[in-house]
Parts: structure tokens; sequence; C-alpha cells
């Protein structure tokens, strides 16, 4: 019989999140909410006597100064009560904590079954109407995916049973069975495959029947009991040549044409071409590269003890769902890459990257979560997993654009340190033996992440689990992350892994790799709930779960460990060298494939790519004239831009500084609120050395051309890093891809082979830049498919794509970090030049996009003049020359100025003639042009000589001063002040769109 | 002898290694043990000087900040940690430290009650977890033996449940004590009185940390161990250049030294 325990703040205690609930209700949808208060409501299902009771309310889950609680209803006002608690299966954080915590107490283990359900109960006051309750419950504080809710107005309220007894309990009451899959053709395991969803490639499918027919398979398999394939199998198979493991897209053959020219540019896989093979070229001439292209991160060399790892990922669907499920999930399952990579790191830095519907959308299509709510719950999802992990999020950027109502994009990058050394061998190099055992460590497996978009469409029952939307728990991760770099330090580890896309299938199918076998007893795996299927239990994404390899001899002490650290273990199989992935459950084989199937040789996919230049689609710059008179209001309007006003409110919730090891935090200045070009981190913390973190975005360019997109992406990445005084020389990339979908179908993606088109050119840009700028690809991903079918006015769907979108991180050793620089004016009276030349380039630029226009001159990239500047600037830098550093980004010059004006809460006189550039350029194509390749540095005077001399051959002008007041004045080609303000009210206009966020 | 510190690790704490590194760097010995150790008995507290329960998100915070961490404590350990204050060694709590030392009810101690829950850190005034540096000061008269001598000093906080709550008649007590050893300050010391972002929680007072009644027990929002390198403080390129120049003003003193005062009473005492 289940308890429901009520608690509260005490009445008068003011009560921060029911207030920030009201205030939202109010300012997101206009209902008059006056108030609100929480309940929190702990749902006990379990055995407990009265005193029992009483000493688990008052000793854990009552604090005597500021609440109250009660088994009955708590007696407060409201004009609205809302309850809104998770939907079976959905993981409860604080009911699997609360748990422990009862248990504790009570000084004993409970029954199995015995589970606590958290929930809350919102009570609202205001004249609101059901439906505006309904609207509150609905769009503010619960995702029906994952969470079921109850309205009660004061009529329907019984104040003896309350919101009565709800127990969301998972009951599949089944039997888990094997089933045998028959394929007598193609066109009947074709068949099979949708209706199950299997997803398999009709292309892969003669193959995948060619093996099981031969006939030494045949007789192998008959020998363990075995005919058809079974569900198990054919599940493996389709996770490991699915595209997100297999990466068949970027794997692909393209056949790439220009429109207008003859001839066909064969390229048989992005990857090999474009990625794999300028890395090694790189790798081979730089020695700092330890090990890449292969693990779940790379590896870099941090000094000579240690060395860095560093991953990026995308969790796109899911947050699209449930934003805060995704992007927690997201951000927690990133940080299992760098533990699974050699014999397992040590997480030191997490960055985020949002890119969303506008937030202010009231357009007529219809998203699954409006951009607002999207945001919200992003922000909030990476907020609890970064926070609860310990590990400092030390940058992050934000884009907003309509193309991403369709689908958002979450992008997530993870670095970890390592020794350069386990047991005296490399911390990089790991393969798994015949006779090692198979381990799977940290959470259990439930139905979660299995065939996730199918699960979505179903009916829900009351008790079915909704677990295909993930909710990720960074406090088991945490515990798991310190047992094993305890285990790894102890050398307990051959192996290590993690569970991510496909499960145990994906992480135990490439460890056997090693040791070219292995079996696995499923029926060991430990479960959430009984009832699971082998093949689900196969191929769950549950989270929170690593896959090693251990010695037989060190499983006691393995064990042992894991008990101190309250963290689940087990083993459940053993390596072998058989050749065979071998499953049974309770002794029954129900898998028997060779692993070198994967190995065979399944069909290529292939595009075809056209290309289009911006001429052939009609682009061409506006007609403009200037403005004729100050450009004051123009600059603030820049500055409000929602790509360029201030976020300060997100990386606000987010500890940098959680280690010790923060140099240079997200934001610099007097007030501490201009984001800075890159963080910096020291993480040994008895060393000055560093490692400096930046990522670029910039997906309006892709709209005129993705070569030069990327190419100014990586530009941008670079130049960040080289603004804080990062090694030139030993700088790293990650590039994440979110393309839409590039496969050409007449109906349902006319445009694919344009798509296609810009994926190769972005391909070529990033082998180009990486060439010229010497940076090894240390990892990346790919997620492709970004496109959304919306509802419109009148309900026709209309399918949105993304912008092509690149995320470019750049990771750099910073040799000393006491030399770092930031972007804040620090004197009066200092010198302030800019370095670079400056082009007629807006086209998509920050300028052009205020005033309603696309334009066609996208900045273009010129890597070689620009790799001699950064390496001069770098020993500038590290010669202790520049007072201030910044890099021109987006908004170009004006806003770079305003930006370190900002952040050094100085003003600044700046004549405009002076400014380097090339051609007859206009005022306002020198204050917002986004040409690449610039700096703004300020200089003492003390310094002028050797800094001017230092640069003497480059084009570098001194262009102004920092002004003593905050007067901010910008002169014009025809001497006239443009830009008469001061920077307080550039500040203002900076933070009015956001500023009032927390 | 040299000081030895015992630092609190697991169940998703997450400032033990910068901690310990702390007591380190300010002349102690630190061990990072975890809480499952202490409680098994692998490693006894009566061989330390220093306790020190460090920040984090112990079992995820999910039931009130340090809630679960101090059952787990008290009901494991109740008797060694009274003992371990009864023979007037130190304690500090920091962050989630100290949300588990009010817990616990070490602090505030008042009538030397080690037990008894008297004050609170409750969730933030803005609703919402925050990562900023602030300025405190440091209550000259307090007993407290980690602030001794300091005055003002520059850290992060790095919460969501930080802001001091007591009833009227446990603060009149506090303050009568000169329990409240730091304060949420401006720039140059004065008084916060409740001003955001200074005060950045809406704690009562602007109350950042207490001690009990003899000062070797101390808890803090505010956390020391993030500010043990020049580099740490958010306006050190500023300070850099101002030292270049006239070579005159000094930068910040870096936080440790709330630490470091922890040592060396340590080491004098015993």
């Amino acid at each position: 019989m289940p308890f429901v325990l009520e608690i509260s703040l005490k009445p008068h205690l003011f009560d921060a999140h029911g207030a920030s609930v009201a205030r939202k209700a109010r300012d997101y949808f206009g209902i008059p909410a006056d108030s609100a208060r929480v309940v929190t409501v702990l749902t006990l299902d379990m055995d407990l006597s009265p005193d029992q009771l009483e000493s688990i309310r008052t000793e854990i889950f009552t604090n005597p100064v500021t609440q109250v609680s009660s088994y009955k209803p708590l007696d407060i006002p409201f004009d609205w009560a809302i309850w809104v608690g998770f939907r079976p299966g959905v993981r409860d954080n604080p009911g699997a904590t609360a748990l422990e915590a009862i248990e504790d107490i009570l000084a004993q283990k409970l029954p199995p079954k015995s589970r606590v359900y958290t929930s809350r109960r919102y009570c609202i006051e205001g004249k609101i109407s059901r439906e505006q309750a309904n609207t509150i419950a609905t769009q503010l504080l619960a995702n029906e995916l994952i969470q079921q809710v109850k309205i009660f107005s004061q009529k329907d309220w019984d104040s003896s049973t309350g919101i009565g007894i709800i127990a969301p309990k998972v009951l599949l009451d089944r039997k888990p069975v094997v089933t045998s899959i028959p394929m007598d053709s193609d066109e009947s395991l074709l068949a099979v495959s949708q209706k199950r969803n299997l997803a398999l490639n009709p292309n892969d499918i003669p193959t995948i029947r060619k093996y099981f027919q031969q006939k030494q398979v045949v007789t192998a398999r008959r020998r363990v009991g075995l005919s058809q394939p079974t569900d198990v199998e054919l599940e493996y198979i389709s996770q490991a040549r699915s595209d997100h493991c297999n990466h068949n897209t970027f794997n692909g053959k393209f056949f790439y044409r220009e429109q207008g020219k003859p001839g066909v540019f064969e390229i048989n896989s992005l990857f090999k071409t474009y990625i794999e093979k300028p890395t090694l070229e790189i790798k081979a001439k730089k020695p700092w590269v330890v090990s890449v292209l292969w693990d779940n991160a790379g590896v870099a060399r941090f000094d000579e003890n240690n060395c860095y790892t560093i991953t990026g990922e995308t969790h796109n669907s899911p947050s699209n769902m449930e934003a805060y499920g995704g992007a927690i999930t997201g951000i927690v399952g990133v940080y299992r890459d760098p533990m699974g990579t050699g014999l397992g790191s040590k997480l030191i830095a997490g960055t985020w990257g949002f890119c969303v519907g506008p937030r202010d959308y009231d357009g007529p299509l219809t998203p699954k979560l409006h951009p607002r709510r999207l945001l919200d719950g992003i922000i909030e999802g990476v907020r609890d997993g970064g926070n609860k992990s310990g590990i400092p999020t030390p940058t992050g950027c934000l884009f907003f654009h309509p193309g991403y109502l369709g689908k958002c994009l979450v992008f997530v990058t993870a670095l970890g340190i390592m020794p350069s050394k386990v047991g005296g061998k490399p911390s990089w190099e790991k393969a798994t033996q015949k006779g090692q055992l198979v381990v799977m460590c940290g959470g259990r497996v439930g139905k979660d992440g299995i065939h996730g978009v199918t699960a979505s469409s179903e009916v829900f029952s009351a008790n079915t689990p909704a677990g295909h939307v993930q909710i990720g728990d960074p406090y088991t991760q945490k515990k798991m992350m310190d047992f094993l770099l305890e285990a790894r330090d102890e050398g307990l580890i051959a192996f290590i892994t993690d569970n991510g896309g496909g499960g145990l299938s994906s992480s135990v199918g490439e460890s056997a790799r090693f040791s070219g076998g292995v079996e696995i007893a499923l029926d060991k795996v430990p479960l959430k709930y009984e009832g699971l299927d082998q093949w689900e239990i196969w191929i769950s994404e549950s989270q929170e779960r690593m896959t090693l390899a251990i010695e037989q001899k060190n499983r006691a002490r393995f064990m042992d460990l894991s008990a101190k650290h309250a963290v689940e273990s087990t083993v459940i199989g053993s390596y072998t060298d058989s050749g065979k992935l071998h499953i049974t459950w309770k002794g029954e084989t129900c898998a028997f494939v060779d692993l070198s199937l994967l190995a065979e040789d399944f069909p290529q996919w292939e595009f075809e790519a056209l290309w289009a230049s911006p001429e052939q689609r009609g682009l061409s710059e506006p007609v403009l004239s200037f403005p004729e008179g100050s450009y004051t209001r123009l600059l603030c309007d820049m500055l409000n831009m929602p790509n360029l006003c201030s976020r300060e409110w997100i990386n606000r919730q987010y500890d940098h500084e959680v280690q010790g090891t923060s140099v240079i935090k997200p934001f610099v200045g007097v007030f501490a609120d201009v984001p800075s070009d890159a963080g910096v981190l020291r993480p040994v913390l008895s060393s000055e050395k560093g490692i400096a973190i930046a990522q670029a975005l910039l997906p309006g360019y892709s709209a005129i051309d993705t070569y030069a997109m990327t190419a100014c992406v990586m530009d941008e990445a670079v130049r960040r890093v080289i603004a804080v005084g990062a090694d030139p020389e030993q700088i790293g990339g990650v590039d994440n891809f979110c393309w839409p979908t590039i496969a050409s179908d007449p109906k349902k993606n006319p445009d694919g082979p344009y798509k296609a088109a810009q994926l190769v050119r972005s391909c070529m840009a990033l082998a180009d830049i990486c060439r010229a700028y010497g940076i090894p690809l240390l990892s990346g991903k790919d997620s492709m498919y970004v496109d959304g079918h919306l509802p419109g006015e009148y309900g026709e769907r209309h399918k949105v794509s993304a912008l092509p979108t690149l995320l470019f991180t750049t990771s750099a050793i910073v040799p000393d970090v006491k030399n770092c620089t930031t972007a804040d004016f620090k004197m009066p009276g200092d010198l302030i030049y800019v370095l670079g030349i400056t082009r007629n380039e807006l086209g998509a630029s920050q300028l052009y996009e205020l005033l309603g226009h696309l334009g066609k001159n996208v900045p273009v990239v010129n890597p070689t003049e620009n790799i001699a500047l950064y390496r001069t600037l770098h020993k500038a830098i590290n010669q202790g020359l520049c007072a201030s550093v910044r890099g021109v980004y987006q908004g170009g010059l004006g806003v770079a100025l305003a930006m370190s004006a900002l952040a050094g809460d100085l003003g600044l006189f700046v004549d405009l003639a002076k400014v380097p550039r090339e051609g007859n350029l206009h005022d306002l194509a020198l204050l917002f042009s986004e040409s690449a390749g610039r700096f703004v540095v300020s200089v003492s005077h003390e310094n002028r000589h050797d800094f001017e001399a230092a640069l003497a051959a480059f084009d570098v002008a001194r262009i102004g001063t920092v002004s003593d007041t905050g007067d901010f004045a910008i002169r014009g080609l025809d001497r006239r002040n443009l830009v008469e303000t001061n920077v307080d009210t550039l500040r203002a206009a900076w933070k009015q769109r956001f500023g009032g966020l927390i | 002898m040299t000081p030895r510190a015992l630092v609190l690790a697991g169940y998703g704490l997450n400032c033990d290694h910068e901690t310990a590194f702390a007591f380190e760097k300010s002349g102690g010995q630190a061990q990072r043990v975890h809480i499952n150790s202490l409680i098994n008995k692998e490693v006894s507290l009566a061989d330390f000087q220093i306790l020190a329960f460090v920040g984090g998100f112990s079992w995820a915070d999910d039931h009130g900040a340090g809630v679960i961490q101090a059952v787990r404590l008290k009901y494991n350990l109740g008797r060694e940690i009274l003992d371990f204050v009864e023979a007037g060694n130190l304690v500090i709590g920091i962050c989630n430290g100290f949300q588990a030392l009010v817990n616990l009810g070490l602090l505030p101690g008042l009538e030397k009650d080690y037990t008894k829950r008297t004050v609170a850190l409750t969730y933030n005034d803005s609703g919402n977890f925050r990562n900023a540096w602030v300025t405190v000061a440091a209550n000259e008269k307090s007993p407290c033996v980690f602030t001794k001598g300091l005055s003002v000093l520059d850290m992060p906080i790095r919460h969501g449940e930080g802001k001091f709550f007591a009833e009227q008649d446990v603060l009149d007590r506090l303050v009568e004590n000169n329990q409240i050893a730091l304060t949420y300050a401006m720039q140059d010391g004065s008084p916060a009185q409740g001003r955001f972002p200074q005060n950045p929680n809406g704690s009562h007072n602007d109350i950042a940390g207490i001690c009990d009644p003899t000062g070797r027990i101390f808890g803090l929002m505010p956390h020391p161990e993030a500010f043990i390198h020049p580099t740490n403080h958010p306006r050190w390129t500023f300070h850099r250049e101002v030292q270049k120049r006239n070579g005159l003003e000094a930068p910040p003193q870096p936080a440790i030294a709330v630490i470091k005062n922890a040592v060396d009473f340590a080491r004098q005492a015993f």
C-alpha cells in the first residue's frame, strides 16, 4: 500500500521556484497567475510501519527550519492545483536517491520491488480559467511524452484524498521471447524489417541473406540450436549498419557536379578523403597528436606526463521531443566518451552549443515545442548534467534561426585528461584478449532508447514504459567515474568503452573485435524491471553504463572497489577468440554470428551532388544607400540582435570553476558580463600549462556557400584560441556536422542533390583549412536528417530543413597561462589596433540580417595570409605586448570594438579611415563587414614601438585610443562622428533582449 | 607536526581534488577519503586534525542540498564526528559541505548542541543555480579560526541553494556570539545589505559563512579552494596590467588563505 508524503516550504517563506512558475505563466502566456507554491510529493511504494514513516518524514524529507510536511494533503490555498508526475519507466532520479536514503536510516535493504516516485503539486492563485490552467500544465510544467498531469479546481479538490495515490509502476507481465525471422526472399525480410522497425537498409538485405545461407554458417548454427536468424541477431546487424554507428553517409560515394560545368567529380568516402587523409598527414608532422580516428575520443599530448582527450556529440532528436531530458542525456552521455578513451580519462571540461528557432517565434508553424520552452529545457538539462557531474563548463554558443524550428541542435563537447602511462604502458592503447571478463558497470537496463522514433508514436497505457525518452542521471555516472578512475590507477582495467548508441550490441560487438570473439550470458544483465525481450536488453540504450574487460585475477578487487563506490558492476560474459558473437539466455543460444559479418561487402551508399553557385541561384548584393544621420542607433540595434546580444543568463547557470582550474572564464571584464573569446583551463593544478577551448558556428553563411561557411567557422574557432594566448602550432579540431537530409527524392527531398553538394563543399573546405592551418581533426561526428515536418495554419504540413551547420571546436595548448590575454580594454589612453584586412564582405552578415537582406559577398578566408599573422600575434602576446586581444567575429569591427569597451567599461575614439582595407569600402562595410582573419588589440604607449615592430610585416593599423571616460566615438571616412555614445548606452542596448533572464 | 586533513569524497561530491590540493599547498597533508571508507573503518577520523566537507552534489541534492549526506553520516558516524569535534579538531564545510554541516546540526552549535538543526540554506531568491564571484568580508570579532586576520576576500559562489535562513531569535544569537564569520559585501568591503548580485542568493544578514561558538567549525557557501592560483581571479589579466604599469597595487589575496589559517592553527594546536 503506497504512502503519499507532501512537503512544502513553510507558508511565510519565499518560494523561488513557485515565483518563477508564476512569472513564466505571465510572461510567456499572459496568464494572470498571481502566485504559485510548489509541493513536493513522494509516493512511497513499500511496506512501512507508522514509526518508520514518521522517522523517514522527519529525518530525511522535512527540514525543520524551512519545511512542513504531512502524509495527508497539505492545506495550501490555490485556485488551481496542478499535479505533474512521471509516466511509468521514465528515469526518476530523486526517487532513486530517496530510496537510498530510506534504506540508510532504516538500516535495512528494502525488498527489490520497493519504489519511491516523486512528483509535484503546483498551487496556483489568480483569476485563471480551466483552459489557462491547462496551458500552464501542458506548456510550462509538463511534457506529456514523459509526464502525466492532473488539474484540480477548488471544487474538484477533496482535502482528505488530495491527488490520490499514483504509482507509475512498470508492469510488463510477460516472459521474454526470442523470435526467429524467416527470410525466404529479400522482399519478405524487408517486410519484417519494416514491421519490426529494424530499419535494415534494403541494399544490405541481400548481403545479410547470403551470409545466413552459407553452408558452413548453417552447419555451425545448427550445432548451437539455431536455424533462421533471430531477432537478437538482426537487431545487432541493424544497429551496427545504422548511419549513426556506421556513418554510411560520410563513407558514401558522392558524384559531385557543378551546374553549367562539364564532368563529374567522384569522391569515394568524404570521411577518408577530407577527414582521415589530412589528419594523418598532419599527425605525421606533429608528434603531439597521439591517437586519433578510432577511439571514443581523440588523444593529444598535454605535457610529458599527461594526455588530453576530446570529442564532440549532438543530441538533437531527443532534445527536440523532450528538451530537458534530451539535453541532460546528451551532456552526461558525451562525458562517457573521454571516460571510455584509452584506459579512461578524467573529465576536465564540457561545452555547449544550441541552435533553436527564434525565441519569440509567433509565426504560423507549430513546432513540437515552442523555441522558448525548448531553449529553457535544453539550458536546464545541460545545467544539471554538467554541474552535477562536477565538470566545469568554460564556454558555449547559441544561434537562433527559423530553420531549427523543424529540429533543434544540441551540441555537447567533452575534454578529459589521463596520465600518459598506466602501469608503465601507453594509456591510449587498449585491446581485449581471450579469457578476459566482460563487465557492465553503472546503470541498469530498461526499455530506454529502443527504436525511439516508433515508440514515441505508440499509444500510452497506464503502465507502458515511456523510457524511450531518456533522462540522464549525472549522480549515478559521477559515482561510476570516481570508481573507474580508481580502478584504472590500480591497473584493473584492460579495456573500456561506453554504452551509448546501440547499447551492449555496439560496445560488446566492437570490443570483441580485438580478441576475436565473445560469449555473453544475457540473463546476467541487471534490469530495471522484468519483461524485456532478449533483443531489447541487447540494444537498449539505457544510460550511465560502461563496458569493460578485466582479467579474471582482478575480479575480486574490482568488485570490492565497485561496492565501495556504491556502483553496480556485473560480469556478463567473457572474451574469446572463436570469431563469433555468441549470446545465450539461461544457457540457450539466441545469437551466433561471425564478427566478420560486418566486414562483409555491404553496398556503399551513393549520393548525387549538384552545386549551383550563388550567382546561378540569383543571389546579388542589395542596393543600399548609406545612413545619413548618426550610426549610434544602428550600432545599438546591432548589439540587440538575437545572435549578437548578451546571453549571460545561460553560462551563468553553469559551474565554470569546479576543479579549481579556471584561467579564462566564459565572461570577462569589470562586470564579468562580456563573453570571452575562449575558455582556458589549467587542468594540472601543480602546472602552469593550460588548455584553451573555443567553438564557432556560422550557419547563416551556408545560405550563400558552405565552403565559405566552413572556412570562416574554422578560422573563427582558431582565432578565438589565438586571442587568449594559445600556441598556433598545437591546435586540434573537432568537427560536428549537422545537415539536412541529402538523399535525393523527387517528392520528399527535391533539393537533396544541392544539399549533398553543400556537404561536399563543406568537407572540401574542412580539408583545405586543416592543411593550411596545420589542424588535425582529433575527433568529430555527424548528425544527418536535421529536418522536421511542422503543421501550418491550415492543417498542412511543411518540411522545415535546418541550414547546413558545422560546429567547429578548437583545443590548444597554452604554454604558460600567466601570459593569457582577455578582450577587455585595460587602461585609458591605450592604443587600439586592427589586425587583418577588412573587405566588402557583408554577405549573410548580421547587418544584412538586420536590414532584411542576404547579399552575396560572404567572407572568404585567406588561410596562408592569416596563419603567418596568427603566429606573429602569438609571439607578441607571449612577450606581454598586448593589453587586450579580441577577434572580430559576427557583427564585424563595430561589435568587436563595443565588446572590448563594454568589458573594460572604458570608452574609445576610433577613426575608420585608418582601418586596413581592400578596395573602396564605405563606412557600413568598415564597421560591420565580417571579414575573417581580424583582431582588435589594445597596447600600452610603452609597448607601442615593440608591438608595431613585431607586426610590421602585416596589415595592421592603429585606429584610435581607449578613452578615459565612457565616451564611445567612431569617426567615419568623411571625418564626421558616425557613432557618438557611451558604454552605458551600448551595454543597455546589448542587454535589452535577454538581460532580465536568470 | 604536519596537520592532516581528511577530505570527504564520493556520492556526487566533486571538489575533493582541489580542496585536497589547497590543504597540501597550505602546508598540510591531505587525504581524499570516500565516505564509505570512513564508515567501514578503513580510515579512522582520529588520525586527522581537520575534517573537510567539500562542495558537490551529494546524492544529487535531490531532497534538499546536503540532506542525505547528513543523514548518512549521522546514522553511521554520528558519534565519531562528535568525538572529533569535542577533541578540539577543526571542521570546514564548503558549499555542499556547509549544507551538510547545518543539516547535521554541527552548525551553528548553539548551546554546544551539535545535533540540532536551527538554520538552513535554502533556494536562492533567483530560483536558479548561479556561478559568480562575490566579495566577502570577515568579521574580525568572530572566534572563527579560518577567517582570523582576514578582511576582504574574493571567491566564487556556485550554488542553487545558498540562501541562509534562520528565524530572528536564532539570527540574534548568531550576531551576539559573533558566529557570523563571513558576509557578502560590496567591492570595498562594506555590507551588501541584501543587494543583488553582491548578495547573490538573498541570504539573511548577508550571511556567507558561520562558525560554531568555539570558532573551530566553519561553514561557508563561497569556494576558497577555487582561488588557489592568481589566474583563478576573474580580473587577473587586469591586475597584471595594473602591476606592470605602476607596480604598486597588490593583486587580491587568494582565498586559499582560509585553508592556510586552518593548517596553521592545527599545527600550533597539536
